[in-house]
């Protein structure tokens, strides 16, 4: 079977799951309790009739199936609904935050695994030495601290330093200002502390991963075999060892691509930075559904290309692999 | 002739004297001195602004924005909250609702284009009495005919006396020449004036006549405001206003994360709160480069414990609904331990609506709510004849025990803390109660729903009790611990035959005080209100937290504001040393 005729297959089997998805996440979202109009009657200003005209006006006194399937349609026709908060399209909203949001993951994530591939090797390889040692308590201690107590742990570690680069991608006086080399060392300067924040966690995951699955591949037959033919440690280890411990990787690998959304919400939050993160939850607490339903729906569709790429990676790594 | 002519000069100089900028008070005793022009300042925003169209949302961001950028009619003073000339120089009242506004000559949009009566009336017709409007006000100005009398003179025309209907002109005066094209009266449905000046706007057309206009806004993370160098106000010395050159808003969502920024010295002012104080004081006392300061708040939100009337569980809602009942409860209330322990000593006893400095409270208030006595409470609940088990929790008639769910704000540190302290102390006298704790955003929602027996909620303080007439008086919108009262159709009558006997009382009070704008003849019906919600326990009123603040050293005449009411803007005063 050719490479674009299993594209074409997965992508038929995704547009019903997406379907059931959007559907489970809009239920979810009436079942919620309290709601974007409840919270506005606190404010003096308010009266019982704007509300009803808002209600009205954005079809929340229809029932919800007549809602969905509005929403529905705006989708076939490329509109995602609009933001009752913002008072814009959430196409728009999205895209503003999502230069910064595709910034910060593409780069952790580039980051985590150059970092985490060669210390899983190394720890796999060196097993009882006490820096493997080390390097394994970092990683359970990575696993285990929650990211937002680590960053602020760090941010705590800057204050207590004399520094002053707490939070954000810049100093405020940088903020609006044009790309320069000063704006690029501010931006360094502050970019460590959402990197290790978010990536100190995937990059203990798979030094684990990656650790365990090479000493598996180590302990097979045709490493043995590879070994007894003569060949030298640094063929069997890189060409057989390596190659065949990396595959379960990139499946993994295919499932990080949602968490360009979601992963970072507690942690963006509490380093302040304009990623959807906030965004997200912002609209969660206030049931703002059209903005939710996007993220939620982003969130799944990116799950899915995720894994038709991991899969796709992997029948290009690993020639066994056929696609069926 | 000469008359004709005196007349004239009389106008003339009537005029000049119109055309004069505002002088603020020196406000010595809040420690402001002459400032120094320039420099700029850093501030947070916990949320990222919906919108720039003040009325197209409620958004905690943009009322902090529109404060600079925009003012109203009439302001506040800065130390005794008494109602000030603003944009209007002046004004009359007769036969107790016809209101005549004189405006201020010589004020400019931030675009040079000239303010006048034009700019008010658009506000009020097209804007604050549209019903489509989000951040409207229609509901206060239903029937309100609004009338350019002149250039620079406006007539409001109330259908019936509204004592408190000043205070509605602190709203912001928006510019006409920039959003007729939104409204009713440029041709367009009513609804669409919220679509005005959506965050991704050219912040050229966001025009005001504040103290700072808009200059940038670099989504979910800053926006910035620049001096508008035309402004309306002047120091006690008769320089112009604000001193700062730039204010800077940093979107901080985490408070904690404010509080580091804060120390970073990135940011030069934070509004904290009690729990934050001892840190932040200790810090100061370590000679750390700012000030902590404290003030007695007249705004902000003290939290009460609502009993609902009409439980579900009927023999909850006879308790409940009973006196005897929440005034028992109200002795196992320690009031002084939660101001001590969850607001480090940072709180006062609060009445209903209306704060402690404010000119309304009545002090006896807090003599009326007693004292913690948990003897006291015992006597009482025995005297319900509410028996104790031999697990010691009290029995209902039934024979089942006494217990409810109190509903609080479980991602509030304050109200969990509450919540904790009263489930403790009722459990002394025999009460059993869980806690449920949902986010805080929702607890108005859940308490104007039917699905709870007893909430930790707060509601906002007002300068005048007027303004909160849907949640005091019996009957009204947010009135939610009691909602059989409520009308059964929107704007329909009170059921006034589920009254206790008591509300009726209180409502006849409301009746009558807002019949009237004499302010002795209020203050003695409000007054009367206090008492009989005190003495009745209509809810029990917990603390009114301090208003705490942290400046740098770095700046000169600061003074707390709470950032989002209109008409209260000390940032105009405040400078870089």
């Amino acid at each position: 079977m050719g490479i674009g005729v299993f594209i074409l297959r997965r992508a038929l089997v995704a547009l019903p799951t997406l379907l059931l998805i959007s559907l489970l996440v809009f239920t979810v979202i009436q079942l919620q309790p309290g709601g974007f109009l409840e919270n506005m009657l606190e404010d003096p200003r308010v009266s019982r009739e704007t509300v009803e005209h808002i209600r009205r006006q954005y079809l929340l006194d229809q029932p919800a199936w007549v809602q969905y399937l509005h929403w529905l349609r705006g989708i076939l026709q490329g509109d995602f609904g609009f933001s009752f908060l913002n008072g814009r399209p959430v196409s728009e909203l999205i895209w503003e935050r999502l230069g910064w949001t595709v910034f910060l993951a593409a780069l952790t994530l580039w980051v985590t695994w150059l970092i985490a591939i060669p210390l899983g090797i190394y720890t796999a390889l060196n097993r009882y030495s006490p820096t493997s040692t080390a390097l394994n308590f970092v990683g359970y201690f990575g696993l285990a601290t929650p990211d937002f107590l680590l960053a602020l742990l760090l941010i705590y570690l800057v204050l207590a330093s004399g520094g002053t680069n707490v939070g954000g991608l810049f100093s405020p006086q940088y903020i609006d200002a044009p790309w320069s080399w000063a704006k690029f060392k501010d931006l360094l300067a502050h970019l460590w502390i959402p990197l290790v924040v978010i990536g100190l966690d995937g990059t203990a995951n798979i030094m684990r991963q990656m650790r365990a699955n090479l000493l598996d591949a180590l302990s097979q037959d045709y490493i043995r075999t590879a070994r007894a033919k003569g060949l030298a440690e640094r063929v069997v280890l890189w060409k057989h060892a390596v190659r065949n411990a990396i595959n379960p990787l990139i499946s993994l690998a295919g499932l990080q691509l949602p968490t360009l959304i979601s992963s970072t919400i507690i942690a963006s939050i509490v380093l302040s930075l304009p990623t959807i993160g906030p965004f997200l939850y912002d609209a969660l607490l206030n049931k703002d559904q059209y903005v939710v339903m996007a993220l939620l729906m982003l969130s799944a569709l990116l799950l899915m290309v995720g894994n038709l790429l991991a899969d796709i990676l992997l029948a290009w790594v690993d020639p066994r692999i056929r696609y069926e | 002739m000469n008359r004709q002519l005196w007349f004239a000069i009389c106008l003339l100089v009537a005029g000049l004297a119109w055309a004069q900028p505002k002088t603020l008070p020196a406000y010595t005793n809040l420690g402001v001195s002459t400032g120094k022009a320039g420099g700029s300042l850093t501030l947070a925003l916990a949320s990222a602004p919906q919108t720039f169209f003040y009325y197209g949302a409620i958004d905690a961001a943009i009322q902090n924005l529109a404060n600079q950028m925009f003012d109203g009619l009439i302001e506040y003073n800065l130390a005794n909250y008494q109602i000030e000339p603003a944009l209007a120089t002046r004004w009359s009242i007769s036969e107790n609702r016809i209101y005549t506004f004189e405006l201020r000559r010589n004020v400019r949009w931030h675009d040079g284009r000239p303010f006048t009566a034009d700019d008010v009336v658009f506000t009020y017709t097209q804007i604050v009495a549209n019903p489509e409007a989000r951040g409207g006000d229609a509901a206060n100005f239903e029937g309100v005919r609004v009338e350019k009398l002149g250039d620079f003179r406006v007539r409001f025309t109330l259908p019936k006396p509204a004592p408190a209907f000043i205070h509605y002109m602190r709203l912001p005066i928006m510019p006409k020449h920039k959003l007729l094209p939104f409204s009713q009266e440029g041709g367009k449905p009513r609804a669409e004036i919220n679509t005005a000046w959506p965050t991704n706007v050219n912040p050229e057309e966001v025009v005001g006549t504040g103290p700072f206009r808009l200059r940038s806004y670099t989504p979910g993370q800053q926006v910035t405001l620049v001096k508008n160098p035309n402004y309306w106000k002047r120091d006690a010395a008769g320089n112009p206003l604000p001193y700062l050159d730039q204010v800077q808003y940093l979107i901080i969502p985490d408070s904690q994360a404010r509080v580091a920024q804060f120390l970073a010295g990135n940011l030069g002012q934070i509004n904290i709160t009690g729990a934050e104080f001892p840190d932040l004081k200790r810090r100061e006392t370590q000679g750390g480069p700012f000030r902590v300061v404290q003030f007695r708040a007249l705004f902000g939100s003290p939290p009460h414990i609502g009993f609902n009337y009409n439980a579900k569980n009927p023999e909850l809602a006879r308790l409940f609904s009973n006196s005897e009942f929440r005034r028992a409860l109200q002795f196992a209330v320690n009031r002084e331990r939660i101001i001590e322990d969850v607001y480090n000593g940072l709180a006062e006893r609060a009445s209903y609506g209306v704060a402690p400095i404010s000119e309304w409270f009545y002090p006896e208030v807090v003599r009326l709510q007693g004292r913690y006595d948990l003897n006291a409470a015992n006597a009482a609940l025995d005297r319900l004849g509410l028996a104790r088990g031999p697990d010691g929790i009290r029995r209902l008639p039934s024979g089942r025990p006494l217990e409810f769910t109190l509903t609080y704000g479980s991602n509030s540190a304050v109200f969990s803390a509450i919540a904790t302290i009263l489930q403790n102390d009722f459990q002394r006298v025999g009460v059993k109660v869980n806690l449920q704790g949902i986010l805080a955003a929702n607890l108005l929602a859940t308490g104007r729903g039917s699905d709870w027996e007893a909430i930790l909620l707060a509601l906002g303080d007002q300068p005048d009790p007027e303004l909160r007439t849907p949640i005091w008086k019996p009957g009204g919108a947010l009135y939610y611990w009691h909602q059989a009262t409520q009308p059964t159709t929107p704007g329909g009558p009170p059921q006034f035959n589920n009254f206790l006997p008591w509300e009726r009382e209180i409502y006849d009070l409301w009746e009558r005080a807002a019949s009237t704008t004499n302010f002795t003849q209020r203050k003695a019906l409000y007054d009367r209100w206090q008492a009989i919600a005190a003495r009745e326990a209509q809810v029990i009123m917990i603390a009114k937290e301090y208003a705490v603040g942290a400046v740098s050293n770095r700046y000169g005449n600061y003074i707390y504001s709470l950032g989002v009411i209109p008409g209260y803007n000390p940032l105009v005063l405040l400078f870089q040393r």
